[in-house]
Formats: structure tokens, sequence, C-alpha cells
């Protein structure tokens, strides 16, 4: 299936061929502990299954403030 | 699913690997937050707290929690102090957005700047200087945080610092052999009381960045989370990549240096005691040596 991925504010594919979330992590090469994931618009564990279409943010939850 | 209720889950909770929903997660994030405040007595009532609040996710979330759990105690007040470092393009949205918060919420809501407090903004001191304004910053932050803190009668500090920030301050200072820096480390920071400073309190001492985040999207507490420009290159930032690369291969790594940090803690402070709070001999600010890292960084800047 394939997916649209964005990693903070930038997109980084339209059309991710993938079958998981875990599998987005590991082809992009991101640590599970430094984003939180929003699934079309609802914030979602990495667990969760996706579908052809979806669309997923990966928000990074470091700061320095 | 979600272990508790099996419903949509919204985090697999870092050091467990349990997965929560937004109703249970709000309860378990609440939950960890009380019993730290409670464990570690880090208020009383008829306190005033004051949070530092800088506009970020950590410490949002931190006023919108302490809110929650201090307003039905009417002997308890709190009050949001923003540090303005003077960094164009990031602390002003930031601001905008503490400020929207305390006015809505009827916080008072106090700025303090370095350009008035110190004579230089950060942005001017890095333009001047060409170097990684971290470490100034930081010494200036919380230097400028106590002493306004005392202005405004508080007597408890909060931060919204969380274990990932306290295990990476763990390593550094071991990295750095500044274990004595260590000493004032913990959920309630500050080897003794003392009159010139006040104490500070870790409510989310137990909480990891990415709970934080999750806890301060969920409520909505700011639409985006910028990043400090100049923490890129920082030694903070580099301890932190390694840590998380870490965590992520062995789980609940930052959680065991923090569990571990606790035991050695009460032995730390009982060794560091011994070296009372001087007066800094030139602005009279609670300092460890003759004269303090704010003065000596001023005298630099000069």
């Amino acid at each position: 299936m394939k997916v649209k991925v964005y990693v903070d504010k930038g997109e980084i594919s339209k059309n991710l061929d993938v079958k998981s979330i875990k599998e987005i992590i590991s082809k992009l090469d991101l640590n599970e502990e430094e984003f939180i994931i929003v699934k079309n618009g609802e914030l979602v564990s990495s667990d969760v299954e996706i579908k052809d279409k979806d669309e997923l943010k990966f928000l990074s939850v470091t700061s320095a403030g | 699913m979600c272990k508790r209720c099996k419903t949509k889950p919204v985090i697999k909770l870092p050091n467990s690997g349990i997965s929560l929903c937004k109703s249970c997660f709000l309860k378990y994030f609440e939950r960890k937050v009380r019993k730290a405040i409670r464990v570690y007595e880090m208020f009383k009532k008829g306190d005033t707290i004051g949070v530092a609040l800088s506009g970020g996710k950590d410490s949002m979330s931190l006023l919108h929690i302490l809110n929650s759990i201090v307003k039905p105690q009417r002997k308890t007040k709190l009050i949001a102090i923003l540090i303005d470092e003077g960094i164009k393009g990031y602390r002003n949205h930031t601001k905008k957005i503490a400020e929207k918060y305390c006015k809505e919420n009827d916080i008072e809501f106090h700025v303090f700047s370095f350009e008035k407090e110190l004579g230089y903004s950060l942005d001017k001191i890095v333009k001047k200087f060409n170097l990684i304004p971290c470490s100034m910053c930081g010494v200036f932050r919380r230097s400028l945080l106590n002493k306004c803190a005392r202005k405004l009668k508080v007597t408890r500090l909060a931060t919204g610092h969380n274990l990932d920030d306290e295990s990476q301050s763990i390593l550094m200072n071991q990295f750095r052999n500044n274990v004595s820096m260590s000493a004032r480390l913990g959920p309630v920071t500050g080897v003794k009381d003392d009159k010139k400073f006040v104490r500070r309190i870790k409510p989310f001492y137990f909480l990891t960045e990415k709970e934080t985040m999750t806890y301060a999207y969920l409520n909505g507490l700011a639409s985006e989370f910028n990043e400090c420009p100049y923490v890129r290159g920082s030694f903070r930032h580099e301890v932190r990549a390694m840590l998380n690369k870490f965590d992520g291969k062995y789980p609940a790594t930052k959680y065991s240096i923090i569990k571990s940090f606790l035991e050695v803690l009460p032995l730390l402070k009982k060794n560091y005691k011994k070296l009372a709070i001087k007066s800094c001999k030139s602005c009279k600010e609670p300092c460890s040596q003759d004269i303090c890292q704010t003065c000596e960084y001023v005298k630099m800047l000069k």
C-alpha cells in the first residue's frame, strides 16, 4: 500500500510503499523515542494498522526551551 | 489496543511498552505527576509556585497540569515567569503562546529579558562573539529565574524538566567530571535551604519527553513545536541523540539512569552539603564561588 509521510513540517514521500508504521520507521531510519505519530489527524501508537492513501505525520518530541 | 480498556491507543509507553488510549494515558500522566509531587513533597498549601514558562510543550504542559491541581487549593498561588533571551523567530513566537494561555486561564504572567537585566540579548552575544551559547544561556536563565522568582515572592520554582533532560544532565556531568553539579539535580533541587535561593521542583521528573509531548498534543497546548535555533551543535544535543539511540536499542535505559542516580543522590547531597551557598562578591546573588558564573560571563562580554 502507498502512504503519504511527513516528518515534522517536511513532506518525505507521497507514495511510500509500506505495510506498517514500524516499516516506515525502519525505512526512514527514525528513532521511535523521538516522535509522536499522527495518522489522518489522529494521534496513534506505532502498532496501529495502516491502509492505502493514509497520511502519516511524525512530529519530533525534542525541544529546547 | 489500549491495555486497560481495549480501545484505540495513542501511545506505546517508552519504558514499559504498554499501549494506552487517550483517556487512560491522561489518567496515567496525571497520576505520575501527582505521585512525584506527593513523594518528594514538592510544595505545600500556602506556597507561591512560579512556573518557569517558555511557551514550549514541557512548560506549557506543566502550567496546565499544575493549574488543575492548584486551582482547588485556595491558599496555593500559581504564577508564570518567562525569561526572554532575545532569540529572533523563536522566543517571540513561544512568548505569544504563553501569554495567551495565561490570559485565558487567569494566571499572572511576568516577563524578564536578558537585554534589560543583563544588557545583551542572546542574538547579540552570538553575533558579537561567534560562540555556541547554550552553556552561557543556561547560566543566565537559571540566575535570572532565581532572582526574578525571589522578587515575586515565589517559594517554589517549578520547571518542565523531564526524565530525558535529567538523564542527559547526569551523563553530561559524568562526562565532564562535574559530580558536584549532579548534587544539585534531582526532583527537588538545591543542596540546602537558603534565603536567596528559591528551591526548584520538577513534577515531570519521571515522565519522558515523548509522554510530555503526547500530553501537550492531546491538550492542544501548541499546534507546532519549535526548537531553539542554537541547540544544534550543543553538547546536550549530542548526548540526547546518543541516549535516544541507546534507549531505542535497550528500552528504559534513561529510566535506569534516573533510578540509579536517585540511589546515590542522598550521598552526593551529604558530601556537598559542606559547600555552603556563598554570596557573589559582585552581584550578591547565591553562588558556590566568590564570583558567580553570571558575573564572570558578563565580564567576559564587556
